[in-house]
């Protein structure tokens, strides 16, 4: 079943402990949730690039226009 | 494919029909619904070419094709729910858990469940220029309190946000009572609505109506 859930040791810095858990609190989810939404994230950014789309920062504000490397 | 019981109120007799919702829909079953459906968007547009009704009074989702969104499946952020009663899938829905986040209030910010794509099949439209009356009712209210169950397993607190067609817009606004946030230009001006928790709830508690 595509919902069964397995589990895993996740071994992180301290700052990257720091950083997941400041977003986790920012935005309301446990820990899991958050590596989970990251993973779908990045599956679909790799997904879109490996297509040869462009992944795009935009600020109107500053007219600034940036495209993101991703590896 | 997971899959729970459900009931469907048929309309012409107003009989509990016993049906299945299931979600983790895969890319098979989206091709297998618009091979279905697509046989029923022809006859429901040939009735209304034929009663001469004008395009912009045609249902607006008619030329939609759930073959080609079902490539999106592959993803880990989409998700494929679909209502199977009398032998038949009565409606499908596709969302997303990536890309879209809430916008009202103290959750702004934080992650919706985003309803991309939800429809009923052409046979439960109402269309009243043909004397289309639904076989089944009630298809889109209870897809939509699915979002709201994925939300809060998805630990969103009930948030769904969705942009409607302007078919739409009172469904969702007055039946489901989600907030009109504003005409989204990237999304060809159509309005993007959402349940926040505390409208999701209410929406919830009350079976999925208002």
């Amino acid at each position: 079943m595509a919902n069964d859930k397995r589990t895993m040791t996740l071994n992180l810095t301290d700052a990257e402990m720091v950083a997941l858990e400041g977003l986790a609190q920012k935005k309301e989810l446990s820990k899991t949730a958050l590596i989970r939404q990251a993973l779908r994230l990045y599956q679909l950014i790799d997904q879109r690039t490996s297509q040869g789309e462009k992944l795009m920062f935009e600020d109107d504000k500053l007219q600034k226009k940036a495209e993101v490397m991703v590896l | 494919m997971s899959a729970r019981p459900i009931e469907l109120i048929r309309k012409a007799t107003r009989d509990f029909v016993p049906g299945i919702l299931h979600s983790e829909l895969r890319v098979q079953e989206l091709v297998l619904v618009e091979r279905r459906w697509a046989v029923e968007r022809a006859r429901v547009m040939a009735a209304l070419l034929g009663a001469g009704v004008p395009r912009p009074q045609w249902p607006e989702s008619l030329h939609w094709d759930w073959s080609s969104k079902a490539s999106e499946l592959q993803l880990l952020m989409a998700s494929g729910f679909g209502v199977w009663c009398d032998e038949d899938w009565q409606g499908v829905m596709l969302t997303k858990t990536v890309g879209y986040s809430a916008a009202l209030g103290q959750d702004e910010g934080k992650p919706v469940v985003y309803v991309d794509f939800v429809e009923s099949a052409p046979w439960n439209w109402t269309i009243r220029a043909i004397e289309q009356e639904p076989r089944f009712k009630g298809i889109g209210s209870l897809l939509i309190r699915e979002a709201i169950e994925q939300s809060l397993k998805e630990e969103f607190h009930g948030r769904v946000g969705l942009h409607a067609l302007p078919q739409a817009e009172s469904f969702y606004g007055k039946v489901c009572g989600m907030t009109m946030v504003n005409a989204d230009q990237d999304k060809q001006g159509l309005v993007f609505f959402e349940f926040t928790r505390q409208q999701a709830e209410q929406f919830r508690s009350a079976g999925g109506k208002r």
